[in-house]
């Protein structure tokens, strides 16, 4: 099962690019590297803040309209969390490129592919944050991120975290929250069949992987007991990554 | 005396400083009487912060398409055209050969049915069945330049539709079949053609009739075409696919054993099974101050929810909102949720949205009808 392996990730894993970060969870392996703030060309070039461009490459093949789609959604999302008006302008360049992602073993793979891929959204948003931290991009937040699908099966409703291709593919709906470590939700995008109530349960489930800070395990551990193991626990997750990068690079102190 | 104050007319001080322009003409009024009751907070179109355009949709405006629509939003003006086109089974790569008996016609629906059309959508997206394609025309806004590569926009608004199409499920792959014996789905003349035909070649032929396969299908070509932009595309464009969609009639096809191919009927059509009227609804948030001091917790300083927003409204605000629902069954059921750029829509403001999004399903599908 993809969705109980814990998430890995490295950071500086590119020698020449300011920042960069690895990351690999629930089959999906991507790559980000950071540059910035550098300078902007003519036409992105906004005279009160940085333009903030995310370029995002399959695994195969060349970008088309569905990387444009996610490019787009990673863009308006990382510029909320980047200070950009600390940068005028400027440019702040991340791109991601998807290394491995999971097959569904049901259908033909296909190279281009139009529809989207609401899936790997959470590893794309990961990498950048990690890679924007590595670059030492000044933020006012970090996020995270997680998707989680809903299937009927034997006539109940249930939950899954962290869905595998064919999952989402029988499954009703999938849906991706982002949240920003203030607690607010930054990205929200579901597709497929579902009502308010399941919506608003998908909500307390992805803000419990996503927003679980640290300290609260210790003293919740029985009351969060079901939900902790619905998924990893990503702030925590992302904080600990950076404080062993921190400390490795300290070492010589 | 009171310090000078420099008059701009309207439309120059909208250019010259968009953000307080639009900040004190939802201000104004409340700031204007100063009692309890407050008007409602005005947009610099006229309209309140909850009233969307009203949507004018006229089927059938292209003769040569298949299906076609004008939907108009204001000034955002949408022509969408359908146009089938039959792609062969040899043609297709990697086909997987798809029969039926008869007898188990009515099962294989059922099945279809109980699994959530697992199959179908397999079929539309595997085969690309339908091919949806948007093109912002270039005198529709000023931000459109003559002979660019699509913009991302434009790219983004394709992907957003096709996906909506495989998710929602609007077009299901047994109208894009044909088979290679008239079946039950292929209209009333073939019936009869082969009732004819079994009562005159007898049990032989009903042997050869328990093996029907697939032969061809119907691809679906679906432009879009913006004529005038002003904002909102993705309901618009959306309505227009919807509207398309259930105005299109496909020419009766089949297979034609001597001549081994698939011959379309000239004068008989079939109209698409177009299943439910899902309607796209999109709100801009417009913050009371810009986004230097905008923290990402909670929502702070005031802000508006514009719901239909024009295209000053767009430039303005970072955060919008898209739900995409369907109460044609009575119970209120969502399609799409997509909610990017900001933080200040949270789990209420979601909520609440539905019953906004409810509204206005009631609204388009009054225009539609």
């Amino acid at each position: 099962m993809t969705a109980t392996t814990a998430p890995e990730a490295a950071l500086g894993v590119l020698p020449r690019s300011d920042g960069s970060a690895k990351y690999s969870h629930a089959g999906y392996t991507v790559t980000a590297s950071v540059n910035g703030p550098i300078e902007a060309q003519r036409r992105d070039e906004h005279a009160y803040e940085a333009h903030v461009d995310v370029v995002v490459r399959p695994a195969a093949g060349v970008g088309g309209t569905r990387e444009r789609h996610l490019e787009s959604l990673l863009q308006s999302s990382l510029s909320q969390l980047i200070l950009v008006k600390n940068f005028p302008r400027s440019l702040i360049q991340i791109v991601l490129q998807v290394e491995d992602s999971p097959e569904n073993d049901y259908v033909n793979t296909k190279l281009v592919q139009a529809s989207l891929n609401l899936a790997i959204m959470p590893a794309l948003v990961q990498t950048a944050v990690l890679a924007l931290l590595s670059a030492g991009v000044p933020m006012r937040a970090t996020a995270t991120a997680t998707a989680i699908a809903i299937a009927r099966q034997d006539g109940a409703q249930r939950i899954i975290v962290d869905p595998s291709p064919r999952e989402i593919e029988t499954g009703r709906s999938v849906h991706v929250l982002a949240f920003t470590s203030h607690g607010g939700l930054l990205l929200a995008e579901s597709e497929g069949d579902f009502t308010v109530r399941e919506w608003d349960e998908v909500y307390e489930t992805a803000r419990a992987i996503c927003c679980r800070s640290a300290p609260a395990k210790d003293g919740m551990a029985m009351l969060l007991d079901d939900e902790a193991t619905g998924g990893p626990d990503m702030r925590h997750f992302l904080r600990s990554t950076m404080e062993s990068k921190v400390v490795a690079d300290l070492h010589w102190k | 005396m009171t310090a000078p104050t420099v008059k701009l007319p309207a439309p120059l001080f909208a250019k010259l400083s968009p953000h307080p322009f639009l900040l004190r003409n939802l201000t104004s009024t409340s700031a204007s009487d100063g009692h309890g009751d407050r008007p409602p907070a005005r947009r610099t179109n006229g309209r309140g912060t909850q009233e969307t355009r009203p949507l004018l949709t006229k089927p059938s405006s292209l003769s040569h398409a298949h299906g076609s629509s004008l939907v108009r939003l204001g000034d955002t003006t949408v022509l969408c055209g359908v146009r089938g086109e039959l792609l062969p089974v040899e043609r297709i790569p990697q086909f997987r050969p798809l029969s039926r008996t008869r007898d188990s016609e009515g099962d294989g629906e059922g099945e279809e049915e109980e699994g959530g059309s697992v199959i179908g959508r397999g079929e539309l997206r595997d085969y690309d069945l339908l091919v949806p394609n948007i093109e912002l025309a270039t005198g529709s806004a000023p931000q459109f330049l003559p002979g660019v590569p699509p913009t991302t926009l434009a790219q983004t608004l394709s992907t957003r539709v096709y996906s909506l199409l495989h998710s929602t499920g609007l077009v299901r792959a047994t109208d894009l079949r044909v088979w290679s014996t008239a079946g039950e789905g292929n209209g009333k003349k073939n019936k009869e053609d082969v009732e004819m035909g079994e009562a005159e070649q007898g049990e032989g032929y009903r042997e050869m009739e328990e093996e029907d396969r697939v032969v061809a299908y119907w691809v679906l070509y679906i432009d879009l075409l913006f004529v005038s932009f002003d904002g909102n595309p993705f309901d618009a464009a959306w309505a227009a696919v919807v509207a398309a969609l259930r105005d299109t009639r496909l020419p009766v096809a089949r297979w034609d054993p001597e001549r081994e191919t698939v011959v379309c009927s000239r004068t008989e059509r079939k109209e698409l099974n177009v299943s439910g009227l899902p309607v796209a609804c999109t709100a801009a948030v417009f913050e009371e101050k810009d986004l230097s001091e905008v923290g990402t917790g909670v929502a702070e300083g005031r802000h508006w929810l514009l719901l239909d927003p024009d295209r000053l409204e767009e430039s303005l605000c970072r955060e919008t909102i898209t739900m995409v629902v369907d109460c044609s069954d009575g119970e209120t059921k969502i399609k799409s949720i997509e909610k990017q750029g900001g933080t200040t829509i949270g789990r209420e403001l979601i909520r609440g949205f539905a019953g906004i999004a409810e509204k206005r399903w009631k609204e388009v599908k009054d225009a539609t009808k």
